[in-house]
């Protein structure tokens, strides 16, 4: 049973999971176009000098981002934190593709991104299963899309419906699905297509607190088996620091980034210790300290 | 679960005695004289009769075949054309305007139209059954497939799905139950329009069959197509209330 859930991750990329614990401690902030070329080896997502404006009702506009400069390195798990409005998800949409930038470009593996595509696969806090089908025939879904035949799609997704914890529910309908579990249907339909990049938005904010720690665990788990790149939009600062290498915490309206923090934790993460640890502490009330001055900064002006 | 079923049958059954009660109570207490208003019994024991005969399962026939006919046509055009309009900013552009004109028309009005282009055969009767189911399936076709979560859309783009195949991957099944929603009232309005036409002008069907009745003063002949078509109505939407479901198993309750 182990062996088949292993097979998901290539075996190359689980030989290096060891030696990968010390990678980026500190990464390279990234300040725009200047990124030479050994970086961008390891770059997997650049956002370079990317502002979004909506065109609100009249001649109104709403300047949802402005000037966001950021490097996601390979395999590296990057969470976006800020308080609502503040253009975080609108960021992960333009990463996805679903959103164009108004101004400056993002680029995926250097490329610039210029619509959807299975090498970033996006994770949403609705869940937006298709009502339609079953567990199966939802996880199914992507890869009959990439043209693989039914009865090896099924089978692949019967492993990964496994992986999730959800195996003797594979011909139930999301409607038939508590919250969390609908969420692990959504992370492995998405999974299920191999995407290079997986776009997690506010995956576990509409869960309870008991289901929302579980399926933090549940993602670290799967996360540090093929340690897929992760950009992960969250307002909760405990949850960035527990999953994240990194937490890029951003202003109110209009989102800027207002500092960027390693998170310089041991993986493989274990909640129990970690919630003791004074360093994970000291990481939560600094990053906390950070948003609430911003606030400030908000109330002043 | 079945005993739960039975009930909201049962619970269902009763308005329906009930005004069959009172139909009866009317005859029986001699409000309405028997010339006039036959009684529910007289009525029913004709329809089975009736039902042994074959000119009287002909004009049923008539009457299902410019029904279903109507309906079906109704279905594909308002089903195609709001998924279109809902999917192609230009073709909305076109049809929105038409709508707003043609919805609000009686389409009765232009059955006489429809009969000298037509003549007093099916094509005529099937247009104006086609013409009046059309907007509510239309309409709620275009409402339900513009209220498709972007989501879902998402979801299936970044799976790899072609934009193009979008409209039938994702917005088509999101969008069925509205669309069954609209197939439901153009359904009933189909069995109006249908028998309202027959009635106008015809020479078989059950609207025929009433106004023929009326006509002699044969009561009890008169109210035989009336309840068939009632019956007729109650197991078509039955039948569509199952295909419903079955479509329908995945959403949630609506």
């Amino acid at each position: 049973m182990r062996g088949k859930v292993r097979k998901l991750s290539p075996p190359s990329e689980r030989q290096a999971t060891g030696g990968r614990m010390q990678v980026p401690l500190r990464p390279e902030i990234d300040t725009g176009t200047g990124a030479t070329s050994g970086e961008r080896a390891r770059a997997m997502i650049e956002i370079a000098s990317v502002s979004k404006r909506f065109e609100t009702s009249g001649r109104k506009s709403h300047l949802a981002l402005s000037d966001i400069n950021l490097t996601v390195n390979d395999g590296a798990f990057v969470s976006i934190l800020g308080p609502s409005g503040c253009g975080k998800s609108t960021l992960l949409y333009i990463v996805g593709g679903f959103v164009a930038p108004s101004e400056g470009v993002a680029r995926m593996k250097g490329a610039a991104i210029t619509g959807p595509g299975p090498d970033r696969g996006p994770v949403f806090q609705e869940f937006a299963l298709f009502p339609w089908k079953t567990v199966l025939g939802n996880v199914m879904y992507g890869l009959r899309q990439q043209g693989v035949k039914r009865t090896e799609a099924e089978a692949q997704s019967l492993r990964l419906i496994e992986m999730v914890g959800l195996k003797g529910f594979e011909h139930f309908y999301p409607k038939e699905l508590s919250g969390g579990m609908k969420q692990r249907v959504a992370i492995a339909r998405t999974l299920a297509y191999r995407p290079s990049v997986l776009l997690m938005d506010e995956p576990f904010g509409a869960l309870d607190a008991h289901t929302r720690t579980r399926l933090q665990n549940d993602l670290l788990n799967i996360w540090e088996r093929d340690r897929k790149t992760v950009l992960f939009v969250t307002h909760s600062v405990e949850e960035a620091v527990f999953l994240s290498d990194k937490v890029v915490v951003m202003t109110r309206a209009p989102g800027r980034i207002k500092q960027i923090v390693d998170i310089d934790l041991p993986r493989p993460r274990i909640r129990a210790e970690l919630l003791l640890d004074s360093h994970y502490q000291k990481y939560v009330v600094d990053i906390e300290r950070m948003i609430d001055d911003g606030r400030d900064d908000a109330e002043h002006s | 679960m079945s005993t739960r079923r039975l009930t909201t049958v049962l619970m269902g059954a009763l308005p329906i005695l009930f005004v069959l009660a009172i139909w009866q109570a009317l005859c029986s207490f001699g409000y309405a004289p028997p010339s006039l208003l036959p009684p529910p019994g007289k009525v029913f024991l004709r329809l089975a009769q009736q039902l042994g005969n074959v000119g009287f399962l002909d004009d049923i026939l008539a009457t299902l075949i410019r029904l279903f006919a109507g309906f079906l046509i109704a279905v594909v055009l308002g089903v195609g054309i709001g998924l279109a309009a809902a999917v192609v900013p230009a073709i909305n552009a076109v049809v929105r305007p038409l709508v707003q004109v043609l919805a609000p028309l009686p389409k009765v009005a232009l059955y006489p139209a429809l009969i000298i282009l037509f003549g007093f055969d099916h094509a005529s009767k099937i247009t104006l059954v086609t013409l009046d189911a059309l907007f509510p399936i239309l309409l709620s076709t275009y409402y339900g497939a513009s209220m498709v979560e972007q989501k879902l859309v998402w979801s299936a783009l970044a799976a790899g799905t072609p934009r193009w195949q979008i409209l039938f991957k994702v917005i088509a099944p999101a969008a069925l139950p509205s669309i069954l929603t609209g197939c439901r009232i153009g359904l009933v309005i189909s069995c109006i329009v249908v028998f309202l036409a027959e009635m106008i002008s015809s020479t078989d069907g059950l609207g025929h069959l009433l106004v023929g009745a009326a006509r002699t003063f044969q009561t009890v002949d008169m109210f035989v197509p009336l309840i068939t078509i009632s019956l007729l109505g109650l197991m078509l939407n039955g039948l569509l209330y199952g295909l419903r479901k079955y479509l329908l198993r995945g959403f949630p309750e609506v």
